[in-house]
């Protein structure tokens, strides 16, 4: 009976072994995120959190030769291309914090400012700010010949005044 | 529970038939579709940065928008994913029958294709083209039923999107249809009744997604977003001179098919190809991505 139980019992380890390995995927690097986000109450953006379209009203009117194009309103965040002669030349983006806390650690090292809000580099495309401590005011360049002085010349044309007294 | 985003961009196929075809109707867009693949790759591309730590935090953050359901982008995959109705089995039967770098469509392949109907043709064109403006309203956060935003958008696509939008028009309008594919949907859709719509295969897979109480209200909606769009497709064809002979003369760069069997080649493409799926998921990796690294 024993060695029956022990037969079995190598069988169901062989067939698990061999279905697994032939149905999951190698590791990944995004497995835990995968497994954080999916376990029970996890939510990517909370219910206390702006809605995207009450950002929309601060962000910069274009210079004229160039376009600004509405592209994503979600909850906590909004998001517009700046486009000249139909190319996309930067992005720009306003989000609320409170849907990802971690973002709000980069500015405590911050030793510049625009428009007297803290401001640091992120990458090697983009520059962010941070307003009333909350309101992470992004611009990332999508073109070369956008640089960094262009995207925080466009930091500064955001109604950052505005921004800081929302609710 | 639905498979991980980044394994939908990981696994997405780099030389299949959706691939062939889509290649073969660069000459419409050019430049404006790369079959990206990889998630990974895609965050490179995209965002332009090498960081590994940035790579890994974007990747993050894309990961956990897509998983909380509140979002929409789940409803998004959903319908790029459920309006494709490839049939898997015979795409690998056909590709596995290539001689040198053509499928002929030939013999056995050919009595397993069943031309549709002119009407369920039609049908499928515009609930196709809803499904767009449904899944585009779901990543992007407009209301679900705004046409009007859908259609200013739509002058601004470009990439994976715009390549979409163009294998629509071909693969789904002027191949199947002819030339006067525009007139013939709007006729169709003309003389449907909700009852009609409502036995149609594809319309019966994503009628929970379409906005409308009953399907009476949602044929009234296809109907609308249908007057709002076409004029966009007649533009796209008259800017190209588009006929389907030019799109045959391309489609001859990858399946051998004689002039007598021409109604056989988008029955062919539509049982094989998914490029509603596979750019679906391409546009809206894209998506997250942009969203994430502004957030992170």
């Amino acid at each position: 009976m024993v060695r029956l139980r022990q037969i079995l019992f190598t069988y169901l380890l062989v067939t698990i072994l061999l279905v697994t390995a032939c149905t999951s995927q190698p590791p990944s690097r995004f497995d835990q995120a995968q497994q954080d986000s999916t376990s029970r109450g996890a939510t990517a953006v909370v219910k206390e959190s702006e809605s995207g379209g009450s950002f929309n009203r601060y962000f910069p009117e274009p210079d004229s030769g160039y376009q600004r194009v509405y592209t994503q309103e979600k909850k906590g965040f909004a998001e517009a291309k700046l486009k000249q002669a139909g190319k996309e030349i930067a992005v720009m983006a306003i989000s609320d914090t409170i849907n990802n806390p971690s973002a709000v650690n980069k500015f405590k090292n911050s030793t510049e400012t625009i428009a007297g809000y803290p401001a640091v580099n992120q990458g090697s495309n983009a520059t962010a700010i941070l307003v009333k401590d909350r309101f992470q005011v992004k611009v990332l360049s999508r073109d070369p010949s956008f640089t960094e002085s262009d995207r925080k010349a466009l930091l500064s044309q955001f109604d950052l005044n505005g921004l800081s007294q929302l609710n | 529970m639905s498979k991980p985003i980044f394994e939908l961009v990981d696994n997405l196929p780099t030389n299949n038939i959706t691939v062939m075809m889509l290649k073969s109707l660069d000459f419409l867009v050019p430049g404006q579709w790369q079959n990206l693949v990889g998630f990974e790759n895609t965050i490179r591309e995209v965002t332009g940065e090498t960081d590994e730590e940035m790579i890994q935090q974007i990747g993050d953050r894309a990961i956990w928008l897509y998983n909380d359901k509140s979002q929409g982008y789940q409803k998004a995959m959903w319908l790029y994913q459920t309006v494709d109705s490839a049939d898997s089995a015979l795409g690998t039967a056909a590709l596995a029958n290539k001689v040198g770098d053509k499928i002929p469509l030939v013999g056995g392949l050919l009595s397993k294709v069943t031309p549709n109907p002119d009407k369920a043709q039609a049908l499928d064109l515009c609930i196709k083209l809803v499904v767009e403006l449904v899944a585009f309203c779901q990543i992007n956060g407009i209301p679900g039923d705004s046409i009007g935003d859908f259609v200013t958008s739509l002058a601004d696509y470009s990439g994976e999107s715009l390549m979409r939008m163009a294998a629509l028009v071909c693969v789904d309008g002027l191949i199947p249809l002819g030339p006067d594919f525009i007139l013939k949907a709007q006729s169709t859709l003309d003389n449907t009744s909700p009852g009609e719509l409502g036995s149609n295969s594809t319309f019966k897979q994503v009628q929970d997604l379409i906005p409308g109480s009953d399907t009476s209200s949602q044929l009234s909606f296809i109907g609308e977003s249908f007057d709002s769009v076409k004029g966009w497709m007649a533009n796209f064809v008259a800017d190209r001179n588009l006929t389907p002979q030019t799109i045959f003369g391309k489609f001859q760069g990858f399946l051998d098919f004689s002039e007598d069997k021409l109604d056989y080649v988008a029955a062919f493409l539509d049982m094989t190809t998914n490029y509603y799926e596979h750019t679906g998921t391409q546009t809206l990796a894209r998506c997250l991505i942009e969203r994430a690294i502004a957030e992170i």
